[in-house]
Order: C-alpha cells, then structure tokens, then sequence
C-alpha cells in the first residue's frame, strides 16, 4: 500500500469518525444519554487520531520526496532542505486545509479529553458543532480539493518551492496563524453550545477566555510574522499594503480583541453580554472570509492571481453559520435582554464598549475597501481599484484615537468614576506626554513625530503610572522594593497587568507604523563599481559584485560599504536570484535584501536589478531609511508575553464575581 | 457619523477606474488625467530602459490596442515581453500612460502560501 492509499484512507476514516461524532453527539445532546456522550468523546478523539495519521503521511511525503503525489511534486523539489519540505505542505491551498483542520481536531480531542471542565448538558453540544466543522474541512480536503491526489504519469523531480517561501518567517507564519483560526473556532463552538442550552455567562465566560487569549495572541503575532516576512522578503520596503489578504488577517483581529474586552466587562461587571455573543460569532465568520480572499474570492495583486476550487464552499458555510448562529440569537432574545442593566459611560465598561464600537467601526472601515471593488464589479460591471490612501485616510486615525484611547480606560473606575480620582493621573500624563512632544520639537522631529510622541506617550505614562502606584502601595504596606514590587503586583492580577504590557506593545506597534509611514527615504541609482550614492545620512558604495552559480540559482551578490558622517559603519551584501525552477515561472528574479538595523532605523539595500554578466558590473541600487520599524517587532514581543501572562491566569469556579480592580 | 463622512470623503479619491487597453482608449480623452489602472501584456521589443536616467518604457497591448506606458523608478525584475501587467497612474493627453505604479500579474502556475 502506497503514502497516497494510506493517508487517503485516514482521511476517510476521519471523515467517517466526524460525520459519526456529528449524529451521536446530536442525539446525546437531545437525550443527554452518558453512553452517547462517552461514544462521542470516544468518536472526536478518533477523529483527531485518523487526522494526525493523514497529516503525517503528508509529511512523511514531503520529506521522503514522494513525487507521485501532486502535492509533492508541485511544491518541493530534490534541492530544498528538509525543514521547507515541511512549510511547502501549506504552499499547497488543500494542504493549507488539511493542517487547518487538523488543529481543529486536536483541540477538539483536548476538550473531549477534559470532560470533567463542562457539564454533560453542554459537552455534545459543543463536539456536535465542533465535529460538524471538521466534517465541512475533511469534506473539502477529500472531494474538494483532494490531498493525496496521484500525478497521472510518474514525476521524477518537483517544481520545487517558491523561494520566496523559503524563509523562516514563512515557515512559521502560517501554522501560527491556523492555531489562531482553529482556537477562534472552540471558542465559537462553545458560544453557540451556551446559546443552546442556556449556560450562565459565567460559566461559559470562563470557559472561553483562555481560548480566547490564545486565539487572540496567536493572530496578532501571525499578522505581524506575516509583515515581518513582506518587510524582508518581498522586496518593496513596507510591511504592510492593505492588501486584501492583510486586510483579511487584520479584520478577525479587531473582532477578536473587541471580543477580550467585551468579556472582561462581562467577568468584572457581568454586562455587555449581547456584544460579546455577537463578537465570538463575528470573528469566527471572519476567520472563515480569510481562506476565502486567499484562496482567490477576492483579487489581491499583492499575492499572485491564484484561484482554487475552495471559495464557493466556503462562503456558502459562512453564510449557512452565520444565517444559524444569528437565527439562534434571535431564538434567545428575550434571556438576552434579561439582566442587562444600563451603565454610566464615564465608567470603564463605558469606556470598554467605546473601544468597542471603534474595533468593529475599523472592521467596517477595512470590510469596505476590500470588497466594495468586487461588490461594485458584481452589480454594474465596472471595474475600480480601491488605493492605500483611503485606509491611511480613514483607518489611520481611528487607530490613533484608539491609541489615545488606551491611556484612558485604565483611568476610571468599573461602575462609576468621579472626574476628581481620575484628574491627576490624567493632567499628569497629558502634560508629560506634551513635555516629550516639546523635546521632539526642539530636537527637530517633524509633524508627525510629535503628534506620534502625544499620541502614544499619554497612554504610556498613564499605564507607567498606575503601574507605579500599584508598587508604591505594596513598597509602603508591604516593605517590598520597588522592583520586586512591581513584579509582585503583575503576579496577582495578570489579566489586568498582562493586558497593560499588550497596551505598551500596541504603543509601540503604532509609534513604528506612524513614524517609518511619514519618514522613510528612498533612493534609486544605477551605478558602477566604485560609484557612491546618498540616502539620508547614509553613503553607500558600490565595491564590487560576485557571480556565483550552485544547484538551484545563480547569484549575484553585491558588496556595498555604507559610511555615515564620513565614518565607515560596516559592509552589507545585497543579492539578486536567478533561480532555475522559479524564475522563468514566474518571470523574476529574487532579491534578498541586506538589512543594517538600529534601535533608530533600519538601512535597507536592494540589489535590485544586475544583467547577470560577468562584463557588465553595473548595478541598479535601491535604498531606504526605515525609521523606527524595529518597534513594531519589539512591540510584537510586548504583545507575546503580555498576553501569555494573562492566559497564565485561570478563573476558579468560586473567584467568579470577585471584582478584580 | 463622523467615520461615515470621513470613509465617503476619502473613497472618493482613493478610487480609480480598472480597465483593460482597449477599454481605455475607447473611452478616450474623457479619462485624461484620471488615476486608472490599466491590464495588458507587455508588447514584443517594445521595453526601452535607461539604467542611468533610470527611464522606463514599454508599450502594453490588448484587445489589438497598444499604449505607451512612461515610468521613473527601478525596473521591475520581472518585466519581460509578454507579461501580464497592471499599470497605475494618469493617462495623459498625449495618450501615453505616466505610470506610478507597475504591478507584475504572475501566471497561474504560481501558487505561493497567501
């Protein structure tokens, strides 16, 4: 039996086990029977078990070169080190599936493995729908898109990985991002289980927001992966085009973090239900419009015009969930309304449901410039184009506001808050904030340096604030030094303090983003050997250019010494790829930028274009000052590690209603 | 509100025409000046690149119509005779393109991860 019979096989038996799962854990849920229950959980472990065999056939393909299988030839070839073998496995649209839906049946194995964390009224509901979304991914990778599909004639060598692909970034980027999709999806089964069966929010509160966090941490850190690798990789300086595919990473995000909010209020002050029900069902539908725009629903210049045979189904599953989940709102509307009290606005739930509403504003906002072109087109045929301009328009500032935003909240109070408890620390961190403002001014920062420096400074000391207080408490209570203190604070409450250290990251994410967008330089010359050009305060010369040929590319790799002030800092060697597999596909050739990063600013240098000719050495250079684009990365290490402390904390059953302030 | 104001404020000149050559030059000077972007495939010895000037240009053709396309910048890598391009910028008066923008559309073999 051949790696194609066997994991075909898996699939199908995992294909079985979920539509198995499906019925008995339907009818469990309607008799509450414990033997269908165990059966069930039984049922979804096998599926996890049957899934990770075929996965494992798929890789097993991958590293052993199996070119009878179209999706080995078609992504790896006889050159390419074992590790991208693993990442060609989600180059391929049905492979990316497979994995896709492989995490969903782990995580739903967990929970059938953790059964004694959910009543036996509201399990099979949840494997139920768990089950019945595995089926939809095994339906596609099985008689959509098949997996283990054999060449029709024997292959002897694979077209082999796009070497834009062959990166570290890639190769973590998207399994990172399908962690996120299938954490997203538990979280989304178990809202629409508690909808069902009527579970207290409290409960299903606590059960989703681990998940959450994990989903949440998971998407943005796979987004910005994703920038990392455009910023590095592709070649054209930026990290972010508001391209469709972005745009679609980047939309669940908002959702998601709305939703973090949303529950927060909920577990403190037991409001904003009804927002966050429709959150959770949002962010999972959102999750789904992703595979759809990659996989070719939406046209995205950036990222090839690649169709495959997956997007009708998945909008159709979009529509069908969405039509049942907010169906089943409406079913429960009155035990929605029960309970929901009015509240202050000057209050933090007030401000907690502010930023709310400018998450989901932004989502519409993004919503809009990715599909209105193909909306338009639908109905009157006329074709538009829909440039960056209007996202830095109108998406840019509601980001700043939401910046600013986030030096409020952690001033007032759940409940109600009097303006006097809140004034100093606000007038405090305003009027630092405008110190700082000041000395960028004098100091010769530009508009949008300083408006950067009001924007995310307030925030920042308000959060510095608090967090001092909160040390100088314990410093004069407990005798602890300051340090420890601060430590010791985070310790006991890592919801509150984690989500502070994901604020300072956002602030410098947005610091980053608004300082490299107004002042990044640009310079493009064609020169000779020996010739220098200037961009900002850098000279960079032309020493020399090398030729150099191996199995997969020839080279040409240029040495380029780079002086500021007069002061030579250092080499740096710029390449451009002539790849035998890739480039007469695709027409190109590959660059790999040479990178100098300080604290400051990134140099970046392009070997853009060489005649590949060992007598002509002239070269066409472009290079950039970035400044400030290593905040964002730092930020993304903010956002990790705040968020892992706050999924460190677990809610215990009777911890429930205690305020945490 | 205010969002709404400003998303219809600014769709309004974030928004350009997407045409082919042929649909560009039947609409004719109604569109000089206009930001378009235009599909076509670039025309057999028409590229004209000056390395040092770092001038490009090249005539794109479809639906048997040809437009000179005039670009400042770096040539992109990619640009061959025969390929597929999207070009964004003005049309100008003297029908040639100005193109700020060049974008290389890749054949359908091509299937990168997103």
């Amino acid at each position: 039996m051949g790696t194609a019979e066997i994991g075909q096989g898996a699939i199908i038996l995992a294909f079985l086990a979920a539509i198995v799962s499906v019925v008995v854990a339907g009818i469990g849920a309607y008799t509450s029977s414990r033997r269908l229950i165990s059966i069930t959980r039984i049922s979804v472990i096998s599926i996890a078990a049957f899934y990770s065999l075929a996965l494992a056939t798929a890789v097993f393909a991958f590293l052993t070169r199996d070119y009878s299988l179209r999706i080995v030839s078609a992504h790896v070839d006889s050159n390419l080190p074992a590790s991208y073998a693993l990442s060609a496995l989600y180059a391929d649209k049905a492979g990316s599936m497979l994995l896709w839906g492989w995490l969903i049946s782990l995580f739903s194995a967990l929970i059938a493995f953790r059964k004694h964390e959910y009543d036996n009224s509201i399990l099979p509901h949840m494997l139920c729908i768990l089950a019945a979304i595995q089926v939809f991914f095994l339906a596609m990778v099985t008689f959509v898109g098949n997996v283990f599909e054999q060449n029709p004639t024997p292959v002897t060598e694979g077209i082999g990985l796009n070497p834009w692909l062959q990166n570290i970034a890639m190769l973590v980027h998207p399994p990172v991002l399908y962690i996120s999709f299938a954490a997203v999806s538990v979280v989304f089964a178990m809202i629409i289980a508690s909808l069902i069966t009527r579970t207290p929010d409290d409960q299903w509160v606590r059960w989703v927001r681990r998940w959450t966090l994990f989903g949440w941490c998971t998407l943005g850190i796979g987004n910005l992966i994703g920038m990392w690798w455009s910023y590095n990789e592709l070649g054209w300086g930026g990290y972010w085009a508001w391209d469709p595919v972005e745009n679609a990473g980047l939309m669940p995000w908002f959702l998601i973090t709305a939703f973090i909010h949303s529950i927060s209020v909920q577990r403190q002050r037991n409001r904003l239900r009804r927002w966050s029900l429709v959150l959770a069902i949002f962010t999972f539908e959102f999750t789904l419009l992703i595979p759809f725009i990659t996989h070719g629903g939406i046209e995205s210049p950036l990222h090839g015009f690649i169709h495959s045979y997956f997007p009708p189904y998945i909008l159709a599953a979009i529509l069908i969930t969405l039509a049942g989940s907010l169906g089943l709102l409406y079913i429960r509307r009155k035990d929605l309304q029960r309970d929901e009290r009015s509240f202050s606005l000057v209050s933090r739930e007030g401000a907690f449901l502010a930023t709310n509403i400018i998450l989901v504003l932004l989502t519409v906002v993004v919503l809009i410039g990715t599909v209105l072109p193909r909306i338009v087109e639908l109905f009157s045929g006329t074709r538009i184009a829909i440039d960056r301009s209007f996202y830095d328009r109108v998406a840019g500032p509601i980001m700043l506001v939401l910046v600013f935003f986030m030096g409020v909240c952690p001033l007032l109070g759940w409940a109600k808050t009097s303006w006097k408890s809140a004034k100093s620390s606000f007038l405090f961190s305003l009027l630092a904030a405008l110190l700082v403002a000041v000395v960028v001014l004098i100091v010769g920062g530009g508009k949008w340096y300083v408006i950067s420096a009001i924007v995310c400074c307030f925030p920042f000391f308000v959060i510095l604030l608090e967090w001092f207080r909160g040390a100088r408490a314990r410093h004069q209570g407990r005798k602890e030094n300051y340090f420890r203190a601060s430590l010791a604070l985070l310790d006991s409450n890592r919801p509150k303090y984690g989500g502070f250290l994901v604020h300072i990251g956002i602030i410098l994410i947005a610091l980053g983003i608004v300082v490299s967008s107004f002042y990044s330089v640009e310079k493009v010359s064609t020169l000779d050997i020996g010739q220098s050009m200037k961009v900002g305060d850098y000279d960079l010369t032309y020493d020399e250019l090398l030729l150099k040929q191996d199995n997969v590319k020839i080279s040409t790799i240029a040495t380029i010494s780079m002086s500021k002030q007069g002061r030579l800092i250092g080499e740096v060697y710029p390449e451009n790829n002539y790849w035998f597999y890739y480039s007469p596909i695709l027409n190109e050739t590959f660059r790999e930028v040479a990178v100098r990063t300080t604290p400051a600013e990134d140099v970046f240098v392009y070997l853009w274009w060489t005649s590949f000719d060992q007598q002509d050495k002239s070269a066409t250079i472009i290079a950039m000052v970035n400044p400030l684009v290593v905040w964002i990365w730092a930020g993304g290490g903010f956002l990790l590690l705040g968020g892992a402390i706050a999924f460190s904390h677990q809610d215990k059953r009777e911890s429930q209603h205690k305020d945490r302030r | 509100m205010a969002v709404g104001l400003l998303v219809y404020a600014s769709l309004g000149s974030a928004v350009s025409y997407y045409l082919t050559v042929s649909e560009l030059l039947d609409k004719g000077s109604e569109l000089y000046g206009e930001r378009v972007r235009v599909a076509g495939k670039v025309a057999n010895n028409s590229i004209e690149w000056d390395a040092d000037t770092l001038e490009l240009g090249f005539v794109i053709t479809e639906g048997g119509e040809d437009l000179l396309v005039v670009y400042e910048g770096a040539r992109p890598s990619g640009l061959k005779e025969d390929s597929n391009v999207l070009v964004e910028g003005e049309y100008r008066s003297d029908n040639t393109f100005q193109a700020s923008t060049i974008i290389l559309k890749c054949p359908s073999k091509y299937e990168p991860e997103e």
